[in-house]
């Protein structure tokens, strides 16, 4: 398997820019473990990133790779996707840039329910910047900017998703990386707006200004904090503070997907107007082959 | 000219010439010159743009979404441009502001695009319903950082047709996004019009290859090989400085070398990009430079000039930008005055004075009321300029 995913890698470019104990590593190696599992074809599967540590990751990826502006990677790709719908598109971003200065673009893709799968890094921390506060961090917790303790609440992102529209909704941490396969797995295979949460340990930025001096620290915590949604079912309000629910927490087969609907719309339109054009969503993308 | 669809809005005005709105023009351009792909948001005064495309798109097999705001629609323009689609958004002064980030990166990735602005005057909400020409420089450096702009500007409902096109063959053929500015007045005007007279340009289809990625034979050394996302180089994307491999670069040499080729690509076609038109060529003492509304006015300044026997001429931009370096000189060098009327407070005019001050007199007239120019203000300044004015 190893060697496997290699071949969606940019070995000539590693090692790559992340700290030793990083956890976004063993995510990105179970999405590329999804890629070989699943067979997807390397010119048809493209992954969209924005900035930040999460989205370094598209440097190291040999498929269609882009590597966007801060906060917008759903929007460049809701637009490569509604170009291409016969396309696999994976957005990898991180909690600063999809929940904070990305937020927008995260709730409206959820509620378009275009068929996307979002896998979102949430290290509590913006890494990249030298340890300032994010909008998933604890309260209480330190940060770079909340030398004394956040004073705000953090976002639940999954709960978050389900509640504008996202159709698919998981979440899984670094310290269950078979989890995290599988939950990839399942997102991408899903027609229609996939979320996946993966929590990840940042020990240099986050971890050492919370008590949390090593990796293997932090793994093990998380591992610790990790109940599925049956545990959790069973646990109370306070027995469920810190805790952190994985698995499948949400999903609707049955939530009329955006590219489905649009092309619908479309085709009836196109028929109305007596346009001849080819409109074959499952297919094909929905723009006709130009000339 | 060799329809690859046929859409309502083009049949509607194929039955005659008819009297069509500005941004409708704009559409019907823009599905003339092949865009596939348009994504928006509402805004006065431009809105116009985003229902026609609306309307048309889905039927022809072309995509339109409504995004959540101006950033994620120019946003899914580059994504679609990324796939070879030819894409476009509309929108005025806020939302212009909203996108400036992402045109950069538009430029850095060099995707093709075309973005509309029909100006409304700012800043801030300003006034949504009347005309300006304050985007100006917004246009040329909204965005940070060294780079290449293309910037035309429409100035009647046949310039929202063919500068659409234009923009669209300009934005494919530099791999670069191209900004269409019209005003409240130009894009929200009704006037008689039909496609089949305005081939000045000789902007016919048969100018523009739709090939995903296509890339002018004449470019192909000054212009990187285009990011095409399902072709089989599986690219790599990134708005960070990179080199020829598409991968982030921090060497100096190749830094300076990838900016400096950015922005000669453009910078070294002024003579392709650069569409003007001079009127009463030769024969003014004073020559009115203008644009958008503005060069309505005076144009009617002009015709009015010549029954007065005031020696005016009229040198009439199309592009703003790459600076029309050529033409302005050539002009200056021969009249006493350039007479720089416009819907703001003297932005172009201090483009014009950098590079013609050395040969003639440049004066700016600055309107910034949300009200258009009339000529004969016009010629009360010209008359005062050459001192023949002769009050009854």
């Amino acid at each position: 398997m190893a060697l496997e995913i290699e071949r969606f890698l940019h070995t000539e470019r590693l090692p790559h820019i992340w700290c030793p104990g990083c956890g976004l590593g063993i995510i990105t190696a179970a999405f590329l473990r999804v890629v070989v599992d699943l067979g997807l074809e390397r010119e048809k599967t493209v992954v969209v990133s924005g900035i930040g540590c999460s989205s370094r990751a598209a440097n190291y990826l040999d498929l269609g790779t882009v590597h966007s502006i801060h906060g917008r990677a759903l929007a460049v790709a809701t637009g490569v996707k509604m170009a291409r719908p016969d396309f696999t598109v994976v957005v990898f971003t991180g909690d600063g840039d999809g929940a904070a200065i990305g937020g927008n673009h995260f709730i409206h893709a959820c509620r378009r329910n275009i068929d996307l799968t979002c896998i979102l890094f949430n290290n509590s921390t913006y890494g990249m910047t030298g340890g300032q506060t994010s909008p998933t961090m604890a309260l209480g917790d330190r940060s770079t900017t909340a030398r004394h303790g956040q004073v705000e609440p953090p976002f639940d992102l999954c709960r978050l998703a389900e509640a504008a529209g996202a159709s698919f909704v998981a979440r899984g941490t670094a310290a269950q990386a078979r989890l995290i396969e599988r939950l990839i797995k399942q997102g991408i295979q899903h027609k229609g707006f996939s979320f996946v949460e993966a929590v990840v340990p940042c020990p240099t930025e986050y971890g050492r200004r919370n008590a949390q001096k090593s990796p293997l620290e932090m793994l093990d915590n998380e591992r610790a904090r990790s109940v599925t949604e049956a545990q959790a079912a069973k646990l109370s309000q306070e027995e469920l503070a810190g805790k952190i629910v994985t698995g499948v927490l949400h999903l609707d087969e049955n939530a009329p997907e955006f590219q489905q609907v649009y092309a619908a719309s479309a085709r009836a339109q196109a028929e109305k107007a007596g346009t001849r054009v080819q409109i074959d969503v499952t297919q094909k993308p929905p723009v006709g082959e130009q000339k | 000219m060799e329809q690859w669809h046929s859409h309502l809005l083009r049949e509607r005005v194929d039955q005659s010439s008819l009297l069509i709105q500005g941004n409708r023009a704009c559409a019907l351009g823009a599905l003339d010159a092949g865009v596939t792909f348009f994504a928006g948001y509402p805004i006065t005064p431009s809105s116009e743009i985003m229902e026609a495309m609306a309307e048309e798109l889905p039927r022809i097999g072309g995509v339109f979404v409504q995004m959540e705001d101006e950033i994620a629609s120019i946003c899914a323009c580059i994504g679609a441009s990324l796939t070879g689609k030819l894409a476009m958004t509309a929108t005025s002064g806020p939302g212009f502001s909203l996108m400036q980030e992402a045109i950069g990166y538009a430029i850095i990735i060099e995707a093709p695009l075309v973005v509309v602005n029909v100006m409304r005057v700012g800043p801030s909400t300003g006034r949504p319903t009347a005309p300006s020409q304050g985007d100006v420089m917004q246009a040329r450096w909204g965005t940070h950082g060294d780079h290449p702009a293309i910037v035309l500007a429409a100035s009647n409902v046949a310039d929202m047709y063919r500068l659409t096109m234009a923009a669209v063959r300009f934005a494919q053929r530099f791999r670069t996004p191209v900004i269409l500015l019209a005003d409240q007045m130009v894009g929200q005007m009704r006037e008689s019009f039909s496609p089949e007279l305005v081939g000045r340009y000789r902007l016919t289809s048969g100018d523009f290859d739709f090939t995903p990625g296509y890339i002018h034979p004449e470019l192909a050394r000054e212009v990187r090989p285009p990011h095409v996302l399902g072709s089989d180089e599986h690219p790599h994307v990134t708005g960070l400085f990179h080199d020829e491999t598409g991968f982030p670069t921090n060497d100096p040499d190749k830094s300076n070398e990838f900016l400096r080729e950015l922005y000669n690509k453009v910078a070294h076609h002024r003579d392709e990009l650069c569409l003007y038109d001079v009127k009463n060529e030769g024969k003014g003492r004073v020559c009115i430079v203008a644009y958008g509304s503005c060069a309505r006015t005076a144009r009617a300044a002009w015709r009015l000039a010549e029954y007065e026997g005031l020696p005016v001429e009229v040198l009439h931009l199309y592009t703003l930008f790459p600076l029309p370096v050529e033409i302005i000189q050539q002009v200056a060098r021969r009249v006493e005055f350039m007479l720089i009327p416009e819907l703001n407070l003297g932005q172009y005019a201090h483009e014009v004075r950098k590079m013609a001050e050395q040969w003639t007199t440049v004066i700016g007239m600055g309107k910034i009321d949300g009200t258009l120019f009339t000529p004969r203000e016009l010629l009360d300044r010209i008359a005062e300029l050459i001192g023949k004015y002769e009050s009854v």
